[in-house]
């Protein structure tokens, strides 16, 4: 599993890198939310090998189980994705709306007169 | 038993909170409310600060949950003096807020948002806790872009992409850094890591670690090739919310890299040091050159930002004792002058009605006070003598000549001296020059600005208060930076206390 | 995007979907702290029903039938999940202390395990469930065309000029308008 886990959290980020640039905010999207996802399955192939080992809840039956803090730091990572892509939907829409375009590299040309 | 640890955080967010629940509308008595909770947290800042002086570091123990299971906040001398700085500084920009727009016109959701932003800085330099550290990072980091798109114009919000991309990818390599560490330590305690840091020195998980660190907490502080995002965006900011943003939010990053050197990694990276040492060297140099381009006030300023970060991390890169209470000294001063400029810069505006520096002028006349205070302030941040920024610069350059590392010392001192430059810009375009033909002079505005000049003069005292009374603040500084170089202490103070959980 | 369906199948049936909804994620809220479940994931699940419910019946409906405004019910729950981490501080026990009450036996009910953890679950989960409700309700309004807060909303979330400072300055030209 580990060797497994690794590779796809590689994929993942390249991934994610490849989409962040691009110049189009529908990719740069998509970009950041692969990257949350590769950050948190990161985070949780961080317990250790899972293989024999059951879920961490102790309510139900016995034996060896996995690590649950990196489980829990995931819980907490997937909020904060979950709030911050919401965000960055929205102020991509205003941008969007505003500028009249989704190229990233159009954005910033000199304006004839700044300020 | 320390509950009152969690206050400085609790206290923001339950203000925040209840504005949004009782009073969703801005109102005289909303105002008044957040100003004395502002002021609360201020007193209640400088009584943890006077204990934490006087007695080894306080530790709560959240939930009763020992460490290294539980999270813990922890107070030391530096934690208090960066609380004290926060809640000083938030309590001035609240003020200057009031005065610069009239309460009919204020974004109902802009102090409470502001409360959030100061709960995150003070549970980031509160926490004992990588990963709690994290999480408020990420409060501190969410409220903050809230509060820089509020406002901003159709034109201006597209700034808030680099800020909330770079800022948002420094997220994601922090969260990487802080399973990497877990995996490396077992542990996401500070003071365990620490402790077992120091076992396995040498080791390379603990270089990766630190490498990560670094990059991330220099994203945040806006360190030399990762700055870009910083001063294009917070020109678009109100000038109330600019200078707490030009004060605070890059010093928590300052603040983290003080403590993990300093408690958290053993302290034999030195070729970490050195390139820090180099990194900051390029960063005041390039950014001043930055600040001496523009022609507004709000971004020369945050280019002066990333500047003076520079010397904070120079300090950190040469990393002896007396490099670290320099650092800490700088601090103090960096984040009361910096603050007290954007709100002259916030002041001048409303005379002028823009802070084009074109269509500025005439403000001498206008308001002599204000001219007197920007003199001062512009001075102290440039490092002159026997201004506050001069003791700071003095003794980082001193050690410097120490080590023998003249080019960055070479480098400090062309930074200071283009930094005095770009101040002269300011000074001669909104305070010397007569009011072109195209600017306006709002004839009410003395009025109007008397409350932002007398915040801005009390600003001024302040850093004057550090100028002259160098000896007491530079000991505060060194008291602070011998606590922070003794893990041993911090460790102690943590695994003393009993809880449930223990090992 | 078009918020609306004409399936009268749909429209019927969404009452019931949105009560089994509610009913499952009540479930997990309760069930949460000894097994998988909890504030957020039940917070969640309502939320998802009342998008479900706003895109059959469209968003300005699902806003009108709202009882509360939603960021009103979100603040009321963090102040409650902050309340329950501060009380244990008024008795001298740390923040966040936690205390629980173990019943063997209730009628009709059986073994009950509750404690303070619930109510902060309940706080997450009040939060959770409104802001989602309140950020998918804006941002779809915003695409299908409509402002993004009604007029009753506006002065809650902005104030009477949105400008940047530089015009503030003027306000006199800018009110008049």
């Amino acid at each position: 599993m580990q060797i497994e886990t690794a590779l796809l959290v590689g994929l993942l980020f390249a991934v994610s890198v490849y989409l962040l640039l691009h110049k189009s905010f529908v990719r740069i999207l998509f970009g950041f939310v692969t990257l949350t996802n590769a950050t948190n399955l990161f985070l949780i192939s961080m317990s250790g090998d899972p293989d024999g080992k059951r879920a961490p809840i102790l309510a139900e039956g016995s034996g060896p189980i996995v690590d649950p803090l990196p489980q829990a730091l995931v819980l907490t990572a997937i909020v904060i994705g979950f709030g911050l892509t919401i965000y960055l939907i929205m102020l991509l829409y205003r941008i969007f709306l505003d500028a009249k375009t989704t190229d990233a590299s159009k954005l910033f040309l000199p304006e004839a007169d700044d300020e | 038993m320390n509950n009152l640890l969690v206050l400085p955080f609790l206290l923001p967010v339950l203000t925040a909170v209840i504005c949004c629940l009782f009073v969703g509308r801005p109102g005289v008595g909303r105002r008044v409310f957040i100003a004395i909770s502002a002021a609360a947290q201020c007193a209640l800042a400088f009584y943890l600060a006077v204990r934490a002086f006087h007695e080894p570091p306080l530790v709560l123990l959240m939930g009763g949950w020992a460490p290294p299971l539980g999270v813990v906040l922890v107070v030391d001398g530096l934690a208090a003096i960066m609380l004290c700085l926060s809640t000083v500084v938030a309590l001035a920009c609240i003020l200057f807020s009031y005065a610069e727009i009239p309460v009919w016109a204020e974004q109902p959701l802009r102090l409470p948002l502001m409360q959030l932003l100061v709960a995150g800085i003070n549970l980031s330099f509160l926490t004992g806790d990588l990963f709690n550290l994290f999480v408020a990072f990420e409060i501190m980091l969410v409220a903050s872009y809230a509060l820089l798109t509020l406002e901003a114009n159709d034109r201006h919000i597209k700034e808030a992409f680099p800020y909330l991309a770079v800022n948002m990818f420094g997220s994601a390599l922090f969260l990487v850094a802080a399973g990497l560490a877990y995996s490396v330590f077992g542990t996401l305690n500070l003071a365990d890591i620490s402790r077992r840091a120091e076992a396995m020195q040498g080791d390379f998980g603990v270089m990766v670690v630190a490498v990560l660190l670094v990059v991330v907490f220099g994203i945040k502080a806006g360190v030399f090739p990762l700055y870009y995002w910083l001063p294009n965006s917070y020109p678009i900011l109100p000038f109330s919310l600019g200078a707490f943003y030009s004060g605070m939010l890059t010093k928590v990053g300052i603040y983290v890299l003080l403590r993990t050197f300093g408690t958290v990694f053993p302290h034999n990276l030195t070729q970490l040091y050195t390139a820090l040492a180099w990194l900051a060297g390029l960063t005041m140099v390039l950014a001043v050159l930055g600040a001496v381009s523009r022609n507004f006030i709000r971004g020369i300023l945050s280019f002066h930002i990333v500047s003076q970060i520079g010397y904070m991390i120079l300090a950190i890169g040469f990393f002896t004792p007396l490099a670290i209470a320099a650092c800490i000294f700088y601090v103090i001063h960096h984040i009361i002058v910096k603050s007290s400029l954007f709100l002259i810069g916030g002041t001048a505006m409303f005379y002028n009605r823009t802070d084009n520096l074109a269509r500025m002028g005439g403000l001498l006349k206008a308001s002599p006070i204000l001219a007197t205070c920007f003199i001062i302030q512009a001075f102290s941040l440039a490092g002159v003598p026997p201004l506050s920024g001069f003791w700071g610069k003095y003794a980082i350059i001193l050690v410097g000549l120490e080590e023998h590392r003249y080019w960055l010392v070479v480098a400090a001192l062309v930074a200071s001296v283009l930094t005095l430059v770009s101040m002269l810009k300011i000074w001669m375009g909104a305070f010397w020059q007569k009011l072109p033909a195209d600017g306006t002079a709002d004839p009410e505005a003395p009025a109007a600005a008397r409350t932002m000049t007398a915040i801005v003069c009390a600003l001024t005292l302040i850093s004057l208060a550090i100028g002259f009374g160098a000896e007491f603040f530079f000991g505060i500084a060194q008291t602070a930076a011998t606590s922070l170089l003794d893990p041993a202490q911090y460790r102690e103070a943590v695994f003393s206390l009993t809880g449930k959980g223990g090992q | 995007m078009k918020a609306t369906t004409d399936s009268f199948l749909v429209r019927a049936l969404i009452g019931l979907v949105f009560l089994l909804v509610n009913i499952v994620s009540v479930y997990l809220l309760l069930r949460g702290h000894n097994l998988p479940g909890g504030g957020f994931i039940g917070g969640l699940m309502t939320g998802m029903s009342f998008i479900l419910l706003g895109l059959v019946r469209g968003w300005e409906e699902l806003q009108r039938e709202l009882p509360v405004p939603p960021l009103r019910l979100a603040s009321f729950g963090l102040l409650l999940a902050m309340i329950t981490g501060t009380a244990p501080m008024l008795f001298g026990r740390q923040f966040l202390t936690q205390y629980q009450l173990h019943l063997d036996y209730v009628p009709l009910i059986g073994e009950v395990h509750i404690g303070t953890p619930l109510l902060f679950d309940i706080g997450v989960f009040l939060l959770v469930s409104c802001i989602t409700v309140k950020l998918v309700i804006v941002l779809a309004r915003s695409t299908s065309g409509l402002p993004a807060f009604t007029p009753g909303e506006v002065p809650y979330y902005a104030s009477e000029l949105e400008g940047p400072i530089e015009e503030t300055a003027n306000k006199e030209d800018r009110h008049a308008n």
